[in-house]
Order: C-alpha cells, then structure tokens, then sequence
C-alpha cells in the first residue's frame, strides 16, 4: 500500500472514530435529558406571561409547564378534537379561544372541555404554558369549520392575522372585572410528559454502540495494515 | 449471536418501529418499548463477536465491515450467518 493511501486511510478511521464518538456523547446527553425529566417535578412560581414569552418568537425550554398570568379579550374561538385527556388515553373536544394579549400578541387558550361560551371583554388569566402541538390528533379530512387538527399557532396565521405566541395556555382560572368566570369542564393542566423520544437504557445502549464503532473503525485500520504485513511477509 | 441480532432487527423493523411510527396506538408502544434497547445491546455484542471470527478467519476489511454491517438489516444477518457458517465449519 502505497504512503499516502495508508495516510488517506488513517485521517478517514479518525474522522469517523471521531463523528461515532461525539455520536456517544450526543446520546449520553438525551440519557441525562432522560433521567433529569423522570425527576419530581418541582412546581414554579406564578409568574406574568410578558417575564418568560413574547410573540413571534420559539418558546424557551424553561417556559413551558410554568403557570403565567395575563389578560386580554378573546377575539375567537376553536374546537380542538380527539386531545387527550388522562393516561388512560381518553379524549375529548377541547375548546380554544384566542385571545389578544395586554402588550401585543396573540396566544391560544385553551378554555375547557366541549364548546363553551366565550367571555367577552378585558380577562385575567392563570394558565399552564405548553408547548405548541406538533403531531395531528385529528386527520384534517374528518375536520369541519372552526376544528384545529392540533393545538398550533402556526396553523392560524393565513385565518387571524398578528403576531403569534408560540405554544398555548390551558386555563386553571379567568377573572372578568375581578370576578372568577365559573368553568366547570376545565381541562386538567397537568405539567407536560418528558418530550424527549426513547428511554434511559436505550440511549445508554447506543452510546455503547457508538463509542464501540469508534474503537471498530480504529481497530479495522490496525487490522488492515497487520493483514497487509502478514501477506507481504508471507509472500517473501 | 447472528440468529438473535436477526430475529431482534426482525422485532425492531416490523414490529416496533411500524407500532410507533404507524401506529396511533400508545398502549402497544408501551408495551414494544424494551424492543430497541435490548436490540441495542445485543447488536453490540454481535459487532464483537463478528471481529472475533472474521479476525480469526483472517476475513478483508471489507467483509469484515459487510458481517459487521449485516447485523443491522433483518433478513441480511440470516444470510451471513448461513454463508460464514458454510464456508468455514
């Protein structure tokens, strides 16, 4: 083998060993994500909607599961359909107003179960922020007028022109002049499930075989040339 | 260890993977969830065990890389395992 394809072939095992190893550490890094999820959750303090989110721009990972204030007139109203509901994956219709924020803005409330009546004028209200759907939970050709296929901001630019926040509000309570609006069907606003994909172990077992790659694509180029040293002495 | 690295990318590839990605059914994803980690963890082996044998059967990088590789795709590792076995027994 020539010097300078033994050469090519060395910077190739090391670029690889290299990507297979940082491979293992990305994966390292969802386990921890993984396990520091699985954690109790620790509630936050309440805190004003304008503190932590402003519109048109992406939710930060801190923001989403904190409970917020905020007020402002709902402007329309949405059925959101097949949401889940409990653990055992029950679902229901959820309604979903929109209302414009105090300060600017545009942000999706999710205000109970079933079609409600939606308050008019200036509302107070305490919510859990989530982030924004991602997967449809009703195929949009079983949709009718006015049914989201999934809780998205982005789905109602082309309906409701103005600057959007990113995720929505399930409300825990509204306030009209100081007066608590009485909701019986609120949805439960439980702190959002770990979002990131796989388990603890899985992502431990593909840095086991990444970091294995790396030492595979090393031993490989040891290999070659051992081989090669075998069949050249042979051949003499 | 070809056999079981097989059967569990048969598992990964048809039954796991379409449950998931397929699927709007989260009670059976619970239920296939130890499917890609034990994967995992025995195609690591099987990774092992093929350099052991194609080292000892002083196989080329090449088919070394293509028995390590065979271990990914279902049917593949069947086929490997047969031929290896064929011609070195």
């Amino acid at each position: 083998m020539s010097r300078s394809r033994t050469f090519a072939n060395v910077i190739i095992a090391v670029a690889f060993a290299t990507l297979f190893v940082f491979l293992g550490f990305w994966q390292l890094d969802r386990a921890a994500q993984v396990r520091e999820l699985q954690k109790p959750f620790q509630e936050l303090p309440l805190i004003a909607l304008s503190e932590i989110s402003t519109s048109s721009t992406n939710l930060s990972g801190d923001a989403v599961n904190r409970i917020v204030e905020f007020s402002g007139s709902y402007v329309t109203q949405y059925l959101a359909p097949k949401q889940t509901v409990n653990k055992e994956f029950e679902t229901s219709e959820w309604s979903v107003a929109l209302m414009e924020v105090d300060g600017g803005g545009v942000l999706l409330v999710v205000r109970g179960e079933g079609l409600i009546e939606t308050p008019r004028g200036e509302i107070a209200v305490k919510g859990r922020l989530y982030h924004r759907q991602f997967e449809d939970r009703a195929p949009e050709a079983t949709l009718s007028s006015g049914q989201l296929r999934r809780i998205d901001p982005s789905l109602l630019l082309a309906e409701y022109s103005g600057d959007y926040y990113d995720g929505y509000v399930i409300a825990m309570s509204e306030e009209r002049n100081g007066r608590q609006i009485v909701e019986s069907s609120r949805v439960s606003a439980d702190p959002t499930e770990p979002t990131v994909p796989g388990y603890y172990w899985q992502h431990i077992a593909y840095v086991v075989i990444w970091w294995l790659m790396a030492g595979v694509v090393l031993f490989l180029l040891l290999y070659s040339n051992g081989r090669e040293r075998r069949t050249k002495g042979e051949l003499n | 260890m070809a056999l079981l690295a097989g059967v569990m990318s048969l598992l990964l590839w048809f039954v796991e993977l379409p449950v998931v990605y397929l699927l709007d059914a989260p009670e059976l994803a619970e239920k296939v969830k130890w499917i890609p980690f034990v994967h995992g963890y025995i195609y690591a082996f099987y990774v092992l065990t093929a350099i052991h044998f194609a080292a000892k059967a002083r196989f080329t990088v090449r088919q070394m890389i293509a028995l390590i590789l065979a271990g990914t795709l279902p049917i593949l590792s069947f086929i490997a395992e047969r031929r290896v076995a064929r011609n070195y027994q």
